[in-house]
């Protein structure tokens, strides 16, 4: 059942179209990310779902009320925003108080709700504090405990890590997440960094320039991008050029490129000839010193190397110590570049020749 | 900061900017002593040296019905000017910061310009205006308004500043928490613009119970602001009731700082 549905809304200031035809149906109890870089649309569509913004056309439901054009107040919604938005004069418990007064929610009811609340984002004998007598990551929590106190149908978070530390993002990140599968509420979270879109969401939007670039599991987001732009956002990503040779399977090419022929998997339906980007995650590119240059003919017979893998040659041109891993800079025969992660205990030196070992099941062709 | 002023050691500088800053404040605040040490002064003349401690200025000013009606007129004058200017300075404040689109800027100076003009136009302009509709001045409504006018630009300012400083995403907060445009105006907006609007109207008080020229153009038959009566006296007299007038205004002003500083803090005065 979908919680939310948006439906073809367009937004304009002047000349400038700030929304262009966004659908996104969002099933109750689900988690959507609107992930874009500044300037996207992605806050002015959480506007738009909040009511502080009118879409000039399409329409907004809540189930199966139409709120396209109610006021903020009349829709039932809960929202975090990035600068916690705390009222200062109030107590914390006046500020959770505040939404269940307008209700006119019952005293004794009032304050029970919001000992729960308050146990619930691990906040309890904080009730008597003012804002500014609490750190950022704990306002923030009082932020959401006042959104979530009033039992809202839709939670909207507009980039609420953002003026917290490193460290206490990623705790936070697990703490909203586990909140919102506790609560089951469904929830939409606008955000620029997308690890944190990753981590937390059940489907993330991609967005660009007013329009959806994909919209999708993080999984199918991160292994199968639509586009070029969606696998440079989301992760590091390496793209070599290439022509299709034939396709061997319903989603799986023979790719021509200038280091000789790849076996990929890529989308249904692309054309014999048709020009393409394969794109590879560093993380899925092994690597071995090699002395020789090899294709993937000539390792094929080896054993080294499954049926589906390719193996291309390059020489180290840079390398970078990251602790965890090696980041790896390989120049190929082409004269492409790729980027490769490898065990930081087994240092490659510059200069080295490499040979480096992909599986067609861990490459994705773009349409370029 | 060049590196010099930056240790830990004071240098010359150091010093020279201390004293310097101890001489301007030495400078602004001696007339103020003086004053107050004056009409304690027992003597007849409004002159030093002093030659003894004696409350009979204060008494004669209190026993002086001139003085004491244009004190309470004073009063009124400036008390009609701050609640109605915490009205339409707070409203007009609103308006330039929240709705006005196009011209803000142009607004924002037209609201300014009574403190950008000299008093002394503002007061011949209204003068011919009052005149012009035919208010005259006759009765205390053109001094009122020549007073409302004056002190206006203070209360806006002041709102001003405290809604600039304001993250208008609590009132964001509040509407979608359910609460109506009225009920988040008055149980978010207000109390976070308050400190701007009592200082605003604690200055507009204070200016209102000092200005002079307005005062004299604008004067209603028959009655006289504070200022205006001080002005008056010291054409034919020289004893010290000007000083213990004097005193009595410093200490009017004084009262209204510490108001500020006990409600809303003076820090709230930063622009």
């Amino acid at each position: 059942m979908t919680a939310l549905t948006i439906d073809r809304i367009n937004k304009r200031y002047g000349n400038l179209h700030i929304l262009k035809d966004i659908s996104i149906p969002i099933a109750k109890g689900e988690f959507v990310s609107l992930l874009g870089p500044s300037g996207c649309g992605k806050t002015t569509t959480l506007r738009c779902i909040a009511g502080f913004e009118r879409p000039d056309d399409g329409s907004i439901l809540f189930g199966n009320r139409d709120v396209t054009r109610t006021l903020p107040e009349q829709r039932d919604i809960g929202m975090v925003f990035q600068s916690y938005a705390l009222f200062p004069h109030m107590t914390v418990a006046e500020n959770l108080s505040f939404g269940l007064e307008v209700r006119k929610v019952s005293v004794p009811d009032r304050q029970k709700r919001i000992a729960d609340v308050l146990a619930m984002v691990r906040l309890e004998g904080y009730d008597k504090r003012f804002p500014r007598e609490l750190s950022g990551g704990q306002q923030q929590r009082v932020a959401l405990a006042r959104a979530l106190v009033i039992e809202p149908s839709v939670l909207l978070l507009d980039e609420p890590l953002a003026n917290l530390d490193a460290t206490l993002r990623d705790e936070m990140r697990f703490f909203i997440r586990d909140l919102q599968q506790r609560v089951g509420i469904t929830s939409i979270y606008v955000t620029h960094d997308q690890a944190e879109a990753m981590v937390m969401s059940d489907k993330i939007v991609v967005m660009s320039a007013g329009t959806i670039s994909q919209f999708g599991s993080p999984r199918e987001i991160y292994e199968r991008p639509a586009s070029q732009s969606v696998a440079g956002f989301i992760g590091r990503s390496n793209t070599i050029s290439g022509k299709i040779a034939e396709a061997l399977g319903q989603d799986s090419y023979k790719v021509d490129t200038p280091c000789g022929s790849i076996g990929t998997t890529g989308p249904a339906g692309l054309a014999k000839g048709a020009e393409v980007k394969i794109m590879i995650r560093p993380e899925n590119i092994h690597t071995r010193k090699q002395c020789v240059g090899a294709g993937q003919k000539q390792e094929a017979g080896s054993g080294e190397a499954g049926k589906d893998e390719n193996v291309l040659a390059g020489a180290v041109v840079n390398s970078v110590y990251q602790g965890s891993a090696n980041q790896l800079a390989v120049k190929l025969a082409s004269g492409d570049r790729v980027t490769v992660d490898v065990n930081g205990r087994n240092p490659l030196d510059v200069g080295e020749q490499v040979a480096l070992r992909f599986a067609a099941s861990d490459t994705w062709l773009l349409a370029s | 900061m060049t590196g010099a002023s930056c240790g830990v050691e004071k240098t010359i500088w150091d010093r020279l900017f201390t004293s310097l800053v101890a001489a301007i404040y030495i400078f602004l605040m001696f007339p103020i002593v003086l004053v107050v040490l004056l009409s304690f002064n027992s003597g007849e003349f409004l002159a030093f040296p002093l030659e003894g401690f004696s409350l009979r200025w204060f008494e004669a000013l209190f026993s002086n019905k001139r003085f004491l009606d244009a004190t309470l007129y004073s009063i009124q004058i400036a008390a009609v000017s701050t609640i109605v200017n915490g009205v339409i300075g707070t409203l007009a404040a609103i308006y330039v910061a929240r709705y006005a689109k196009v011209a803000r800027d142009f607004m924002r100076l037209i609201m300014t310009a009574p403190l950008l003009v000299p008093e002394i136009l503002t007061a011949i302009a209204l003068l011919f205006y009052f005149y012009e509709i035919r208010i005259g001045t006759d009765y205390s409504i053109g001094i009122q308004i020549g007073h409302i006018v004056v002190t206006f630009p203070y209360v806006f300012l002041n709102v001003s500043s405290a809604l600039f400083n304001f993250d208008r995403s609590q009132e964001e907060a509040a509407r979608s928490l359910g609460a109506s445009g009225w009920m988040t105006f008055r149980r978010v907006t207000l109390p976070a613009i308050k400190p701007g609007i009592i200082t605003g109207c604690l200055f507009a008080f204070v200016i209102s119970f000092d200005i002079f020229n307005i005062s004299l153009l604008l004067k209603s038959l028959g009655k006289n602001t504070l200022p205006l009566e001080l002005f008056d006296y010291l054409r034919f007299n020289f004893d010290p009731t000007a000083a213990a007038i004097a005193s009595l205004s410093i200490f009017m002003t004084f009262t209204a700082i510490l108001i500020i500083d006990r409600t809303v803090g003076l820090r709230s005065l930063r622009f």
